[in-house]
């Protein structure tokens, strides 16, 4: 009973982060217009978001709160999609070193 | 001579004051006039719509250059207006005009130009301060290159164009040997500015039928047809306000009764801004009918946007 | 064999010379002198940057722009243009300025505001000239519009 349990809580864990490493549209963030798209998402604690610059300027991407730091390489447009994982609930705001108008807030349940 | 006079001071008051008018933009929709201001941009750099030469198309003082008048960028429009005077030993001779700049790419332009013989004119008896009077209707192209931006490239601006002209003395251009009272000038002009060197440099070929710059008409007994005459200028720029140059410019020598030479001058151009400019030189035509050696001072005044 | 060997020795002059004229260029290029080295470099691309920022008919375009990581790349480059031992770090030209949507009349005022710098910053018109002849055909990358 207990192994049984175990491997389906192993097949839904692994379930859960395969989806979430997927472009799963509504975990897609578009940077456009020198903006990100939408500019604030709620989330599930361990999934991932995933940056699509779909803008004419490169772009970059970076949090900066207690508990998670996180900075990225620049993103040339149309390359592919980065991915964060945020791992903790909280609110967190993504930010573009270029580009200091650029605020996304993501609520991490 | 007085009405010009004014008219020079009107044209460079209406848009000296411009110059100095507050700037600030219309809240809320913008009015057609607001609209039709807006296509003059003054974008370009002071000094590199050239100013006015003689026949009154963009240039230096006798020779046309390949740019393209006026402040106006490949973006916009660009007006400048000319009045100029010439004065040698014996004669005098105004030119006022206009040119328009569309999109830096096409120069329409006009002079009118009046040649006073004073005293010569009673020695040739047709009259003290015996007047011919020319209009020059000018169209250029600018067909590649860019004089400013291609500093990493050896190509020069291009333009060709061509200058209408007509006179008013057919008559007497006919005595005196003359085929014709009107006539067309076809150019090709190249000019660079070496921003290494502070120097604009011009070269441009004209074939052209005109006697002294079609005041004494087109083509004559010598010499009825087209020749090939050169024109050229070299500028050096001792700051974005105040450039010095010499320029050289051939002429026919179509009628039997006057010897025509080439002309120079050697010219100091002020730029006090995009709306005002003022050229002023030491120019040597050479022999004009039966007065040799004709040199004198040469002053333009620029007034645009 | 003897035209082989002769061949090889004037191809590696040539090259040798092409290179260390190339490595002399950073070190001592007149103009990087002239303008008064990577100090007063950096003071004119500061300079410059004030005049943008300023200027009613650009200012707009630096509206969304890390204005401190501005003024640190536009002094690289000044610097590298110039003839400096420094390397510029920031993007590419093209890539830098493409959204923009850049117009001559823009790139002419940034050139105005530059000049109104260096006119402060004592160099004298010549000089400016000089340079800007380098800087002059980043005009093909820079207007798009």
């Amino acid at each position: 009973m207990m192994r049984a349990l175990k491997i389906s809580l192993a097949i839904a864990a692994i379930t859960i982060c395969s989806g979430s490493a997927l472009a799963d549209g509504a975990n897609t963030i578009v940077q456009s217009g020198r903006a990100f798209h939408p500019g604030e998402i709620t989330i599930v604690h361990g999934t991932a978001l995933d940056f699509s610059n779909q803008d004419e300027f490169i772009h970059q991407i970076y949090v900066d709160v207690a508990g998670f730091a996180y900075d990225s390489e620049e993103q040339e447009p149309g390359a592919a999609p980065m991915h964060i994982i945020f791992p903790t609930a909280g609110t967190f705001s993504v930010r573009c070193h270029i580009h200091p108008k650029m605020l996304l807030t993501v609520h991490v349940k | 001579m007085h009405t010009r006079l004014s008219l020079a001071l009107c044209l460079s008051l209406a848009f000296a004051t411009s110059a100095f008018a507050d700037d600030a933009a219309p809240a809320g929709n913008d009015s057609m006039l607001d609209q039709g201001m807006a296509m003059f941009d003054s974008g370009k750099l002071l000094a590199t719509g050239g100013v006015s030469q003689l026949e009154g198309a963009g240039g230096g003082g006798l020779a046309t250059w390949a740019l393209i008048s006026g402040y106006g960028t490949r973006d916009g429009v660009g007006v400048n207006g000319h009045a100029t005077y010439v004065g040698t030993g014996d004669y005098s001779l105004w030119s006022e005009g206009a040119a328009v700049g569309l999109y830096d790419r096409v120069e329409l332009s006009y002079a009118h130009i009046t040649f006073d013989t004073e005293d010569v004119g009673a020695k040739l008896g047709i009259g003290k301060n015996f007047k011919f009077d020319e209009d020059v209707y000018g169209a250029k192209v600018k067909v590649i290159g860019d004089a400013i931006y291609d500093q990493d490239s050896m190509l020069p601006q291009i333009a060709v164009g061509v200058q209408f002209k007509t006179n008013d003395r057919g008559a007497l251009i006919s005595a005196i040997g003359g085929k014709s009272d009107h006539g067309t000038d076809y150019y090709i002009a190249a000019t660079k500015l070496f921003l290494e060197q502070s120097l604009l440099v011009d070269a441009t070929l004209r074939e052209t039928k005109a006697n002294q710059f079609g005041i004494l008409g087109f083509g004559g007994d010598k010499d009825g047809d087209y020749s090939t005459q050169f024109e050229g200028s070299a500028a050096y720029l001792f700051s974005r306000q105040f450039a010095v140059g010499a320029e050289y410019r051939t002429k026919p020598n179509n009628l039997g009764i006057a010897r025509e030479d080439g002309a120079w001058d050697l010219f100091a151009a002020y730029f006090l801004n995009k709306n005002l400019s003022l050229t002023a030189a030491y120019v040597d035509l050479g022999n004009i009918v039966i007065e040799d050696h004709q040199h004198g001072v040469y002053l333009s005044l620029q007034a645009g946007l | 064999m003897k035209i082989k060997k002769l061949g090889l020795a004037l191809a590696l002059t040539v090259w040798g010379s092409a290179l260390s004229i190339g490595m002399a260029r950073a070190a001592d290029d007149p103009l990087y002198q002239d303008m008064g080295g990577k100090d007063h470099l950096s003071k004119i691309a500061n300079d410059a940057t004030d005049n943008f920022l300023a200027d009613d008919r650009i200012k707009a375009t630096f509206d969304n722009t890390n204005m401190d990581r501005f003024r640190a790349k536009l002094s690289e480059q000044f610097c590298a243009v110039a003839g400096g031992p420094c390397t510029y770090t920031g993007h590419s030209i093209e890539a830098a300025h493409k959204g923009l949507h850049l117009r001559n009349s823009d790139f002419n005022a940034v050139v105005e505001d530059l000049q109104k710098a260096m006119d402060k910053d004592g160099v004298p018109f010549a000089t400016q000239n000089r340079f800007l002849a380098r800087l002059a055909p980043m005009q093909h990358a820079i207007v798009t519009k």
